[in-house]
This record gives structure tokens, C-alpha cells and sequence, in this order.
């Protein structure tokens, strides 16, 4: 019971998290828009005061800020959204933040990429198929969840036990060289592995035509990294390619068991 | 920068998990393939974090790869939505529970209009069988 409340700083906001999805999820009759805000705000805010990024860069936090609460917000507003059509919509927006991610990451090729993937193609292509298959907007099936309370206890217990082993990475002390624990100051979430050293993947590739510099967000850097060191991987995401096309048109329905 | 890390690992675990709580409540087959597909968001945030925590380039080919994937699966998921859609006219998944097992609970009340299934014109159509062919009298063999 003692580590239960010593955990409330971690299980509050999960509560108000399951409180909010659950009062957000579609249902009969009327939802209870503002007080399920109000929860998911709180919990949100409450969750950062935890997990706070350290400001040594204000414009880098902010633009954290900015992309993962949108991602996290819309990404809300898709799952409990009635209408199809909406909720595909709040998906690009939850895409588009997650680029804003990615640019944050040194990403900005995977960014471009998800895109023009993600946004242009599949938002696009799904959005194709409801309304050919639901023009009348909301249907039945749209407007009641299945089993929204038990879906978000489990989802939220998934989200606690995910945290909890966040948090329990950065409660460790470091082992000095000579055995020493000392307490670090401000707790590391995520220790470097011990064999870091050892591992060529995980060092930081230097730039072909300035040594002195880290590869790392060019555009160069993941063309050698994905034609040098996961070359067979490439190939064999083209015949996964090959074949997803192939099993595709095999499935589509065909024009002589009738139009849609 | 570590900070940064721990706060997009806590990113990608919320949004990973408001894909699986979409993917068990919501009804809409197209719905449930887009919760899956952000359920890829999350597992996508954590592998650019973690690369850029290393200082290399392996979290965003990875995140390529994962692209790939979720391109193949939007291809075959909407090959397969339609397909569905045609038998039931509906995109309700609850629709196609009898494919489970018949002694499971089933844990929602049937809804007010059920569609029957309509079945293309080209599938095989069994007769229906008829009476049952008396057994005849001597046996085949003994037959003329």
C-alpha cells in the first residue's frame, strides 16, 4: 500500500487519463465534453511536472511542447471522434505532429518521407473508402464504443507499467570506476548500455568530408546507414513490397461480384 | 538531451497506447486500421529518439522500415475492408463475430438492424438437399 502512494504521482495522472477517455469515448446521449477536457489537461500537466524535459533549450522545449501535445491531444480527438471522417482527418494531424517529432529527432528526410507517405497517400486513400463505403456520415456502429470502460483500464494499465519501468531506469545510481555508487543529480532516465563502446552500430558515424563532425541528420548519413549496414534489410523490404501488391490485387474485390 | 529523450519515450508510449484503446473500442473497421497505424506513430517516435540518443542513423532507417510495413498493411487492410464491406454492407466489425468461437460470452447486446450477409452471385451455391434416397432393395452388385 506504502508504494502505491508512493507511485501517485505517477497513478493520479493515469486515473484522469482513464476518466477522460472513458467520459470521451462515443456513447448514447450527451458526453461530458467540458469536465473530460478539464481531466485530460490536468493529466497531461501533471505527467509533464513528472517527466519535464530540462530547459537548456527553450525554442527545442517549446517545439516538444508544441508537436507532442498535439500529437497526444488529436490523437484523443481521433480515437473518440463519431464521425469516420473527422477522425481520419485528426490521424493527418496526429502524422503531421509526429513529423514535427521526427524533425526534433534530426530527422528531417524520415519527416519529408512520413508525409508524403503517411498524409498524402494513406490519409488520403482511406478517406477514398469511407466515403465510398459510408456517405451518410456517423452510422450506428460509429456512435456506441465497445466496452469503453474495460478497453481504457487495460490500455491505461499498459500506459502505467510503460512509465513505472521508465521511472524505475532513472531511480538508478551510477557505478563509478571504482566501484563507488554515487547518487546521480538529476536521475538518467535511460543508462548508456555497458557495452556501448563495443557495438559499432551504436557509435556516432563521423562525416565522410568532415571527420570532425557527426553524420547524424543528413541526408547522407541514412543513405550509408540504409545501403551500408541494412542493405539485405532493403531488399527485402522490396519484396515485402512486391508481394503486399501482389496479395492486394488478388484480394480487391472484382467488378464481376458487383460494385460496391 | 537525455531529457529529451525520456519526454518523446513518454510520447511514444501515450500515443502507442491511445492506438490500442482505439483499436479495442472502436467499431469502424477503417477506424481500427487507423488506430493501428498510430499505434506505428508511437513505436516510430521512440526508434528517432533512441537514434538520435546514440548519435546515428539506425533508429531513422528503421523508422523507414516501419513505413514500408505500414504501407503494405494499408494496402491489404483496405483490399480486405472492402471485401468485407461487400459481403455485409456495413463496416461493423461486430458484424463477423460468429467467426469466433460460438461459446464465448459475448459481451454487447445485438443491435437494432442486422444485415443479413449477401453473398456475391459467383460463390458456389450448394443445392439444398432433399429427402433422403431410399435404400434400395438388393444390393448394387447383384444388380443386372
Amino acid at each position: 500500500m506504502n508504494s502505491l502512494i508512493e507511485q501517485a504521482p505517477l497513478l493520479a495522472p493515469i486515473a484522469l487519463g482513464i476518466l477522460a477517455v472513458w467520459m470521451l469515448l462515443p456513447r448514447e446521449g450527451n458526453r461530458a465534453w467540458v469536465i473530460a477536457g478539464l481531466c485530460g489537461i490536468s493529466a497531461l500537466l501533471w505527467l509533464t511536472k513528472n517527466f519535464l524535459p530540462p530547459v537548456d533549450n527553450a525554442v527545442q522545449t517549446g517545439m516538444f511542447f508544441l508537436f507532442g501535445g498535439g500529437a497526444i491531444i488529436s490523437g484523443t480527438l481521433m480515437i473518440t471522434e463519431k464521425n469516420p471522417v473527422y477522425a481520419a482527418l485528426w490521424f493527418a494531424v496526429v502524422t503531421l505532429s509526429t513529423c514535427g517529432l521526427f524533425l526534433l529527432n534530426a530527422a528531417p528526410f524520415l519527416s519529408a518521407a512520413t508525409v508524403v507517405v503517411y498524409a498524402g497517400a494513406i490519409v488520403v486513400t482511406f478517406l477514398f473508402v469511407i466515403m465510398l463505403a459510408q456517405q451518410g456520415g456517423a452510422t450506428g456502429y460509429d456512435r456506441k464504443a465497445f466496452q469503453p470502460i474495460l478497453a481504457s483500464i487495460a490500455g491505461f494499465m499498459l500506459l502505467a507499467c510503460l512509465l513505472f519501468t521508465l521511472q524505475a531506469f532513472g531511480g538508478k545510481a551510477v557505478v563509478a570506476a571504482d566501484g563507488e555508487e554515487q547518487p546521480v543529480a538529476r536521475p538518467q532516465f535511460v543508462l548508456p548500455p555497458a557495452n556501448v563502446v563495443s557495438n559499432p552500430l551504436s557509435q556516432p558515424q563521423p562525416r565522410r568530408d568532415k571527420p570532425d563532425q557527426n553524420d547524424l541528420g543528413t541526408l547522407q548519413g541514412v543513405g550509408r546507414s540504409l545501403f551500408g549496414d541494412y542493405l539485405f534489410a532493403v531488399e527485402l523490404a522490396g519484396t515485402v513490397l512486391l508481394i503486399a501488391t501482389i496479395g492486394t490485387i488478388a484480394l480487391a474485390p472484382r467488378r464481376s461480384q458487383g460494385t460496391l | 538531451m537525455t531529457g529529451q529523450l525520456e519526454c518523446q519515450l513518454v510520447v511514444g508510449a501515450i500515443l502507442f497506447v491511445l492506438g490500442a484503446i482505439g483499436f479495442l473500442t472502436r467499431r469502424n473497421l477503417i477506424l481500427m486500421m487507423l488506430s493501428a497505424e498510430m499505434m506505428l506513430h508511437g513505436v516510430a517516435v521512440n526508434l528517432t529518439a533512441f537514434g538520435r540518443y546514440h548519435g546515428n542513423s539506425s533508429g531513422q532507417v528503421f523508422t523507414i522500415f516501419v513505413l514500408t510495413i505500414a504501407a503494405c498493411e494499408a494496402g491489404l487492410s483496405l483490399a480486405l475492408i472492402l471485401g468485407l464491406y461487400q459481403r455485409r454492407k456495413s463496416l461493423d466489425v461486430q458484424l463477423w463475430g460468429n467467426l469466433g468461437e460460438p461459446d464465448l460470452p459475448i459481451l454487447s447486446a445485438p443491435e437494432e438492424s442486422r444485415v443479413e450477409p449477401q453473398h456475391p452471385a459467383d460463390l458456389p451455391q450448394l443445392t439444398p438437399a432433399g429427402a433422403m434416397p431410399k435404400t434400395p432393395t438388393q444390393p448394387f452388385s447383384q444388380k443386372v
